[in-house]
């Protein structure tokens, strides 16, 4: 579930539910993409995504190699 | 405003800033939300496709990438803006230093393909080479500096098979003066160049609808996006170059104005 908070954060709390509505079928499918989130990745390898769809305003960007060469600063928001 | 966007005005090419949306809005929901926020306009790019996993929940959360794309960072913005600023600042030093093993002798080489003598670095670095105990690095950096300036061009080519007519010409014409000398890469560029400036309908129709596109992406930039004059122009645009990727674009921009946030 989302919470808001003052200043527009939003803090989100991972819970266990059964989805028994459309309603909370999509928010456990969004939980379920929170609990991938949180993994960890790194461990020193290069980051080799691919990208299923050129990301908005790339000029060409397909996989984060195109972005070798230049630190890049990954901000994870939502829009809610 | 969000403080990367602020990082990406202040320290422009030399760094990616890339905005992961993580809470179930598609690309274009995405797009149409940064625009509404005024937050469109720098080099920033945005995608809902997550490109590595990082430790913990909650948002805001930030993941800095080194040079080589390797994780160096992570964790809350909000708590470690003095850390991601500094650590960005050495990156972005990092970037114009030779790659690590470099020797010495040949750090100045690269630091000249850095600054954009593509074809006097090359040259430089087929010289060395030839002092047997700088051949095998020689190799290296040249077969780095290749694949980088291959890059480039690949770059230039996307920007024409995508409706970036006047970008392209930029940035093939600025590369021509960076390879002159390098017939590998001069007679390549060369072709680009010519095929750019060959009267070509399909070429001067892109080039017409694009620059008229990006003089009003720069108004929408400035004003409310999506108000009614703005989504009108983009109509207007798509109807007036039809055919074209710019028409394409604005036809797509147009609609992202009918999504309504709760």
């Amino acid at each position: 579930m989302v919470a808001r908070v003052p200043g527009g954060q939003s803090l989100r709390m991972e819970v266990e539910m059964k989805a028994s509505s459309r309603k909370q079928a999509g928010l456990a499918i969004t939980l379920l993409g929170t609990l991938a989130f949180t993994t960890s990745a790194g461990g020193g390898e290069s980051t080799r995504y691919t990208f299923r769809n050129a990301p908005v305003n790339s000029m060409g960007v397909k996989s984060m190699a195109d972005l070798r060469g230049k630190p890049v600063l990954i901000d994870f928001w939502g829009t809610r | 405003m969000p403080a990367s966007i602020k990082l990406q005005q202040e320290f422009g090419d030399a760094l990616q800033v890339l905005f992961v949306e993580c809470q179930g809005a598609d690309l274009e929901k995405s797009e149409a939300f940064a625009w509404r926020q005024k937050w469109m306009g720098t080099r920033a790019i945005w995608t809902d496709e997550r490109p590595l996993e990082v430790a913990g929940s909650g948002l805001p959360k930030f993941a800095l990438l080194d040079t080589e794309g390797k994780l160096l960072l992570e964790g809350n913005p909000l708590a470690m803006k003095k850390q991601i600023e500094e650590a960005i600042a050495e990156q972005v030093k990092k970037a114009t230093s030779a790659p690590a093993g470099t020797p010495d002798k040949l750090a100045k080489t690269w630091a000249r393909f850095v600054k954009g003598d593509i074809a006097a670095a090359l040259a430089e670095c087929e010289k060395l080479g030839t002092d047997a105990s700088l051949a095998e690095p020689a190799k290296t950096l040249r077969a780095e500096m290749m694949t980088r300036a291959e890059g480039k061009i690949a770059r230039g080519q996307w920007l024409v098979t995508n409706g970036y007519v006047a970008e392209a010409s930029e940035h093939f014409a600025g590369l021509a003066k960076a390879v002159k000398g390098s017939h590998e890469l001069e007679s390549k560029i060369s072709d680009e160049l010519t095929r750019l400036q060959a009267p070509d309908k399909t070429l001067s129709a892109e080039a017409e609808a694009s620059k008229a596109l990006a003089s009003l992406q720069q108004k929408m930039v400035k004003d409310k996006a999506f108000e009614d004059a703005n989504v009108k122009a983009l109509q207007k645009l798509a109807e007036k170059h039809a055919g074209t990727k710019a028409a394409e674009r604005a036809a797509r921009l147009a609609k992202l104005a009918s999504i309504e946030f709760r």
